[in-house]
C-alpha cells in the first residue's frame, strides 16, 4: 500500500468526498450566515440541517474513508505537534497543527448546529426541529448562545484563513490542492489510499437519514412539523 | 489537546466581541442622524408628536406589548404542535393577540424613533407611515380571525390562521424592525 513517490511529483492527497465537503460546508456557513441577516430564518434553518448532515457525514468517513480524511493518521499529540513546529514532521494531508485546527472548525460548527436545533426565533414564528423537547425561555436562552457562538466560529474561521495565508508566504498553496484535490509530494512520502465510493455514498445516506429523522421528530425528538 | 483547543476558543471569544459590535455602533450612529432628518419631515405630516418624558413611557409600553406578542406566540405555537392542544391555552394566546394589535399603531407615535434611546424601530416608520398603518392593520385583522377561530373552539380553523399570523408579523417586522443588537 504504501509506496514511494518521485521526488516532487503531483499524487492526489485530498480525495473528493473530503473536497466536497469542505467546499458546500464553506458555503452553507456563509449561506446560514446571510440568510438569517436577511429575513429567511426558513432557509437558515434548512442550511443548518445541511450542515449537520455534513458534519454527520465528516464524522463518518473520518473513520471508513481515504488515508488523509482518518481521524487515526491525522490526529496527533502535542509531541508531534511540537515536532511539527521545529521541522521533524513530513507526510501528506493534515499536519499536526493543522489538525487542531480541524478538529476545533468541526466541534465548533457541530455545537454551532446542535445549538441551532434547540433555538427558536424572537417571534415564535420559526423553530429549530427540537425546540419544542425545551421550554421556551431556555429555546430563548439557545438562541443568544447561538447567536454568540458564531464568533467563536468566525474566529476559528479567520484563523483557519490566516493559516493559509502565511504557508502561502511561505511558498506552500493549501487552496490549489483542495480543488484538484492534487499536490507535489516529498520523494518517499506515502501514498495517499483511497477510500471506496459505495462507502462514501453509504455514510451520506446514514447521514441524510439521522438529520431528516431528527428534523421528523421521530422517537426520542418529539414531534415536529416543518416549517412552511 | 482539549484543553488547548479550549484556551484557543476562549481567547477567540474574547477577541471577536469587539468586532461585530463596533460596526453596529456605527450603523447605529449613522441611524440617528438620518433618522432625526426624517423624523423632521414625518412630524409636519404627523400631528402628535409626544415629549421627550413620555416617549421614554411609550417607548417601554411597546417593548412589554411586542414582548408580550412575542411570547403568545411562542406559546401558541407550542401548542398546535404539541399534537393535542389545549383550547384554553389557545384561547389565552389568541386574546392577547387580539388585544395587542389593535393597541400597534397608538404605541408608534413620532418622536419614539431611534433618535430618542434605545429601540428597534427604524425610521421608515414615520417615513413610509401609510405602508406601517397597513401592515399593523393586516395583523390585526390576522389576529382577531384567530381569536374568533380559538374562541369558536375550532382548532382547525386556529390551525389555518396560524400562518396567516406568522406572515403578518414578518410582513411588518421585516421591513420596519432593526436587527437585534
Amino acid at each position: 500500500m504504501a509506496q514511494n513517490q518521485a521526488p516532487g511529483s503531483v499524487q492526489p492527497i485530498w480525495d473528493l468526498p473530503i473536497r466536497l465537503v469542505h467546499w458546500t460546508l464553506a458555503g452553507l456557513v456563509a449561506f446560514s450566515w446571510w440568510s438569517v441577516h436577511n429575513h429567511h430564518t426558513d432557509w437558515h434553518i434548512w442550511s443548518g440541517c445541511a450542515i449537520l448532515t455534513l458534519l454527520i457525514f465528516r464524522l463518518l468517513w473520518g473513520f471508513v474513508g481515504s488515508s488523509t480524511a482518518r481521524f487515526a493518521n491525522f490526529v496527533r499529540g502535542p509531541k508531534t505537534v511540537l515536532a511539527y513546529l521545529r521541522g521533524r514532521w513530513s507526510g501528506i494531508g493534515h499536519t499536526p497543527l493543522g489538525a487542531l485546527s480541524v478538529l476545533a472548525l468541526f466541534v465548533a460548527i457541530a455545537i454551532q448546529a446542535t445549538l441551532g436545533l434547540f433555538s427558536e426565533d424572537e417571534d415564535g414564528i420559526y423553530t429549530g426541529p427540537l425546540s419544542g423537547l425545551v421550554s421556551i425561555d431556555t429555546s430563548d436562552k439557545v438562541r443568544d448562545v447561538h447567536e454568540l457562538w458564531f464568533n467563536v466560529v468566525l474566529g476559528l474561521i479567520a484563523l483557519h484563513v490566516a493559516a493559509i495565508v502565511f504557508y502561502r508566504f511561505r511558498g506552500r498553496h493549501l487552496t490549489k490542492p483542495m480543488i484538484t484535490g492534487r499536490a507535489a509530494v516529498d520523494a518517499g512520502t506515502a501514498a495517499m489510499r483511497p477510500g471506496k465510493w459505495w462507502a462514501a455514498l453509504l455514510c451520506l445516506a446514514v447521514a441524510i437519514g439521522i438529520v431528516r429523522w431528527i428534523v421528523a421528530g421521530g422517537p426520542p425528538f418529539g414531534h415536529w412539523t416543518p416549517p412552511s | 489537546m482539549r484543553i488547548a483547543f479550549l484556551t484557543v476558543a476562549c481567547c477567540l471569544v474574547l477577541s471577536d466581541c469587539g468586532g461585530p459590535q463596533t460596526s453596529q455602533a456605527n450603523n447605529a450612529q449613522a441611524n440617528i442622524s438620518d433618522s432625526r432628518d426624517e423624523n423632521q419631515a414625518a412630524a409636519s405630516s404627523l400631528q402628535a408628536r409626544v415629549s421627550a418624558g413620555d416617549a421614554a413611557k411609550v417607548m417601554h409600553e411597546r417593548h412589554e406589548a411586542m414582548e408580550g406578542l412575542g411570547k403568545a406566540m411562542k406559546a401558541l405555537h407550542r401548542q398546535l404542535e404539541s399534537g393535542k392542544p389545549d383550547i384554553d391555552a389557545v384561547r389565552q394566546q389568541t386574546a392577547t393577540m387580539a388585544t395587542t394589535a389593535p393597541r400597534i399603531p397608538g404605541l408608534f407615535p413620532a418622536g419614539t424613533g431611534p433618535d430618542a434611546g434605545k429601540t428597534r424601530a427604524k425610521p421608515q416608520i414615520w417615513t413610509e407611515h401609510d405602508l406601517f398603518l397597513r401592515r399593523a392593520k393586516d395583523f390585526e385583522i390576522a389576529a382577531q380571525a384567530i381569536d374568533a377561530a380559538a374562541r369558536a373552539g375550532d382548532l382547525n380553523k386556529v390551525m389555518a390562521s396560524h400562518d396567516g399570523v406568522d406572515k403578518a408579523c414578518k410582513a411588518c417586522h421585516d421591513p420596519f424592525r432593526a436587527p437585534e443588537h
